[in-house]
């Protein structure tokens, strides 16, 4: 008999840690431009002692104003989508679901294709257009949350097959009206393709990554807070119930949570594919099933996932950046063959 | 408060009680209809019967008499249409299901995995809901669910794989998961079922046994007639969603009545053990 | 009780002091001083956006983020003051030598940084606006053009003359593309224009609507465009095209003597057949600077007109005299003509025109 401890989640998470710092380091080190460490270091140790006001050199400017920033957002996102994928495994009880299957990426989409249309004919001030796209996608997000959570229930409770049903119609629906938005309409949706297919490019401003780095830790908190109950859903809803589970919360707080991170992440980035299906199950293969450390274990492997295959998809054909979404399907669909495989034999 | 204390807690209060009633179904009813505008497809007329700690309860009748869903009704999941459970005094279904789940354990006949999971680990399942939200398992609640195992003779199942044991082993650790939960009341949806014949009389004896030391009150629902006639301290007699009796296996076995229900020819008699004995005549 | 909590707590904290330090990193970045070099004059413009451009002057480290930018900045004599541009730069032959700092839609923030670039060139018709705003963000300041008419493209390249401090090679260039536009405009504005279907893209069928400066080029050699579209990338039916019966088939290409029978091919495509220009071989082939709101665009629009109205440039017999016999020769000893699809045009095929992706 070995029941989970704390000490084990702890040594479990301190060595994903570890490699989430090698694989920011590595991040850090590689780009489109030339990075010496050593130097990055150097200054580093010039500012901290007084020797110098700011570190002013070219390629620190770079790390601080493009990379670093960069390097946060796929933290946050890859974190996010990860625990989504997670989550929605659980609560609609089939391995295959992720973070996109109850349509909340399509609802995204086309409130950022909205906004774009709309931009032309509102007079905002610069700095409030940047945040413009993220802002519709948002919105639109929450708007299919709600709209997927009305469709999925049953005498007033979240159905899991209901609600699995209700998000692939509307994400049906969904991407049928923005075929042909993007058909009949002119102007300025050139690009939109690239960010449909997931993009950590453009920066943020910083509230921006406060809003996203404390909606994390609230949604992913709350998730958190059912860690447990998951574990006993996964053996039957009757009989969670039975032992002690509030089925209909638990349902609850999985759903809107779980659809909030996925909004929050497609909304900055776009739609990154597999993250959210495989690094779950890769984590499950190593570290187990149990939610209490499936959840952060997880966060943190969709972290280090989605810097390293954002790593990979600017420094490949530089400067040509490639999308990072395509470097997750390419990485991605070979090793979920593989766990695939793993788990029939 | 350790769990070791929790269970002492709950003899103690199990003994104050001892003669006192601790499980009472008052007239509870309930009608089931897939559409609501329709006229309800099954429905449980109103149905009342007592229990005691350390009692066996065997809600007995053929298919589609109500059994399970008299058993759901007293275990919570569903709502009564009228009338009320109350337990020790507290209504059930007003009641958190943290709550619940800590005086109510409901024994299903199968257990769907999705992941595979030890014997162990499945056991601790029934600590749920004494855990604290973000808690891990303490040493209390392993040595609990330990002690549950050997309970029910299955202590050498320990490491072993759920989908890997017989389906007379696995109910057996069901069970341990039930009692890991330190209920009051233990609720049993045709436990036999699936059972062979030596399994059947080892679960009903352990739960004799159970149910005296523990002072448990224990409710089973059943078609076996024999089963319920040697292990039952009372009997729910139901058809066709109605009660037609309640009482101790003597007042319940009376031939023409046991006919009406069962729709098959029998003869009883007074077995050995000083309980009733059916057997079903072939032929009309 | 010991236990209560701490797991949640101990993934919040961690959590926290990763965060703190991620934001101490780019705290310290508050005051990111800008890019360029050090130049104490600045100036304001506005651009053919609206948007108030703030650029030094002079303005001595240009980025292109468009070939047809690259193109005009080369035709102003710039050249020199040109630091990087994208990898569709391909023409004059020398901008492929420039730095490069990735796509027209996906340019490397960082290359761009690198390079310290004064000013930043891009168009709507091509460039995003997330691009823009992260230059913004940056602290580069980036200058947008806009043209959607030929005599837009004039002004456009004049005014960004001016902008980059060059005023009277902007006034050469623009003088010298008005002086051959009207000579152009002496020859063939009294004849009927010739009625012709530009195509994009053949399957589906892609033509360019009414507000680009494509269907303005093509009023300019004497032609009109048969399609009557808001959009930028209209794509119209075969059908309609049909039904209307334009005199020419008209293809951008940018290798518009190499082998193909790509053309050919159309005739043999069911429905394209009924066209009379197909089974005519009524095609008219130039170059694809036809695509980019350049100076050069004054050249593919000579050569349309001449390739439609060979009877107009009757001063050198000879010329119209082989184009109408190109025309008539039988299809294996035309001059083949290799129509080079690019893949990103169906991607992008919602672009307004200003840079049709040159992935040749």
């Amino acid at each position: 008999m070995r029941p989970l401890t704390l000490r084990r989640l702890f040594l479990q998470c301190s060595i994903l840690v570890l490699i989430l710092l090698v694989v920011v380091v590595i991040a850090v080190k590689f780009g489109a431009v030339p990075v010496s460490l050593y130097a990055l270091g150097r200054d580093l140790l010039h500012v901290l002692s007084g020797q110098r006001a700011d570190l002013s050199s070219d390629y620190v400017l770079i790390i601080k104003n493009i990379r670093l920033p960069r390097i946060l957002l796929g933290i946050i996102v890859g974190a996010s989508l990860s625990v989504a994928g997670t989550s929605f495994q659980a609560l609609l009880r089939n391995p295959l679901a992720d973070p996109y299957v109850l349509g909340v990426s399509m609802g995204a989409s086309l409130g950022s294709i909205l906004a774009l249309i709309a931009e032309p004919h509102l007079s905002i001030s610069p700095a409030l257009a940047s945040l413009l796209t993220p802002l519709g996608a948002f919105l639109g997000a929450g708007a299919t949350i709600a709209a997927v959570y009305f469709l999925g229930r049953r005498e007033g409770q979240i159905d899991s097959a209901t609600l699995l049903l209700g998000g692939v119609i509307i994400s049906s629906f969904l991407s049928a009206i923005i075929m042909f938005l993007m058909n009949t309409l002119s102007g300025n949706l050139r690009g939109l393709s690239f960010w449909l297919m997931g993009d950590l490019s453009t920066p943020l401003q910083k509230s921006a990554y406060w809003f996203l780095g404390i909606g994390f830790l609230l949604a992913a908190g709350a998730i958190y807070t059912t860690a447990a109950d998951l574990n006993l859903l996964l053996s039957g809803e009757k009989e969670a119930m039975h032992l002690g589970v509030d089925v209909p919360r638990v349902r609850l707080v999985v759903y809107v949570a779980a659809s909030l991170l996925t909004g929050l992440a497609v909304s900055v980035s776009g739609a990154i594919g597999y993250v959210g299906l495989i690094v779950p199950h890769a984590i499950r293969f190593i570290f187990g099933s149990d939610h209490r450390t499936l959840l952060p274990t997880a966060a943190l492997g969709g972290a280090i996932a989605l810097v390293f295959a954002d790593t990979l998809a600017r420094t490949i054909v530089a400067p040509t950046e490639v999308s990072v979404g395509a470097v997750t399907a390419v990485v991605g669909a070979p090793l979920f063959i593989y766990l695939l495989r793993r788990r029939l034999s | 408060m350790s769990a070791g204390s929790a269970h002492a807690r709950h003899l103690a209060e199990a003994g104050r009680l001892a003669n006192e009633i601790r499980l009472s179904v008052e007239q509870v009813s309930y009608a089931y209809s897939a559409n609501p505008a329709q006229a309800p497809l099954f429905t449980l007329e109103a149905t009342s019967f007592q229990a005691r700690p350390g009692e066996i309860v065997a809600i007995l009748g053929p298919n589609a008499s109500g059994k399970s869903t008299l058993l759901h009704l007293i275990s919570g999941a569903l709502v009564p249409l009228s009338g009320r459970v109350l337990l020790n005094g507290f209504v059930t279904q007003s009641l958190t299901p943290r709550t619940r789940a800590q005086r109510i354990a409901v024994v299903q006949q199968e257990s769907a995995l999705l992941f595979p999971a030890r014997a162990w680990e499945f056991v601790l399942q029934g600590r749920h809901s004494h855990r604290r939200s973000l808690r891990f398992e303490s040493e209390d609640d392993v040595l609990i669910a330990k002690n549950a195992l050997a309970q029910v003779g299955a202590a050498d199942l320990s490491d072993r794989w759920m989908n890997q044991i017989s389906g007379g082993e696995k109910q057996r650790v069901i069970l341990a998961r039930a009692l890991a939960q330190q209920p009051l009341l233990l609720l049993l949806d045709e436990p036999t079922l699936h059972l062979d014949i030596a399994a059947q009389i080892g679960l009903l004896d352990a739960l004799r046994r159970l149910a005296a030391e523990n002072r448990y009150t224990v409710v089973v629902v059943t078609h076996e007639l024999n089963l319920a006639a040697e292990y039952a301290d009372q009997v729910v007699l139901m058809q066709r969603g109605r009660c037609l009796r309640v009482g101790p296996p003597a007042s319940i076995y009376q031939r023409e009545l046991l006919e009406q229900v069962f729709q098959t020819p029998l003869s009883v008699e007074l077995g050995s053990s000083g309980r009733p004995r059916v057997t079903v005549l072939s032929g009309t | 009780m010991k236990e209560f909590a701490r797991p949640r707590l101990r993934s919040a904290v961690s959590a926290a002091i990763a965060a703190l330090l991620s934001c101490a990193a780019l705290t310290c970045a508050q005051s990111a001083p800008p890019v360029s070099s050090a130049s104490p004059a600045f100036r304001e413009v506005t651009d053919e956006v609206g948007r108030t451009v703030r650029l030094p002057q002079p303005v001595r480290r240009i980025v292109s983020l468009a070939p047809s930018l690259t193109e005009t900045v080369y035709a102003l004599g710039l050249q020199d003051r040109l630091v990087g541009d994208t990898d569709y730069c391909d023409y004059p032959a020398d901008a492929q030598k420039k730095t490069k700092v990735g796509g027209a839609i996906n340019p490397s923030l960082e290359q761009i940084v690198a390079l310290h670039p004064d000013l930043v060139l891009v168009t709507k018709g091509l460039n995003r606006l997330e691009t823009v705003h992260s230059l913004d963000g940056l602290g580069i300041s980036s200058y947008a053009t806009d043209p959607h008419t030929v005599e837009e493209i004039i002004t456009s390249s004049k005014k960004l003359s001016d902008v980059l401090g060059v005023p009277e090679a902007g006034a050469s260039v623009a003088g010298e593309m008005q002086r051959r536009l009207a000579d152009l405009q002496q020859r063939v504005g009294a004849l009927a224009a010739k009625r012709v279907l530009f195509v994009v893209w053949t399957q589906p069928l892609i033509s360019v609507g009414k507000d680009t400066f494509i269907a303005d080029a093509l009023r300019r050699a004497g032609a009109v465009s048969i399609v009557d579209s808001e959009q930028g990338w209209p794509q119209v039916s075969l059908e309609e095209v049909a039904r209307l019966q334009p005199e020419f088939l008209v293809f951008a290409d940018s290798h518009s003597d190499s082998a193909s029978p790509a053309v050919e091919m159309l005739a043999t495509l069911p429905g394209w057949s009924i066209l009379d220009a197909v089974s005519n071989r009524r095609f008219a082939v130039i170059s694809d600077a036809v695509n980019r709101p350049a100076p050069r665009i004054v050249t593919a629009i000579e050569d349309l007109a001449k390739q439609l109205h060979p009877d107009a440039f009757v001063e050198k017999p000879e010329n119209g005299k082989e184009k109408m016999e190109k025309e008539n020769l039988p299809p294996n000893q035309r001059p083949a003509l290799h129509y080079h699809f690019s893949p990103d045009v169906l991607q992008d095929r919602m672009t307004t025109p200003g840079g049709r992706a040159c992935a040749h």
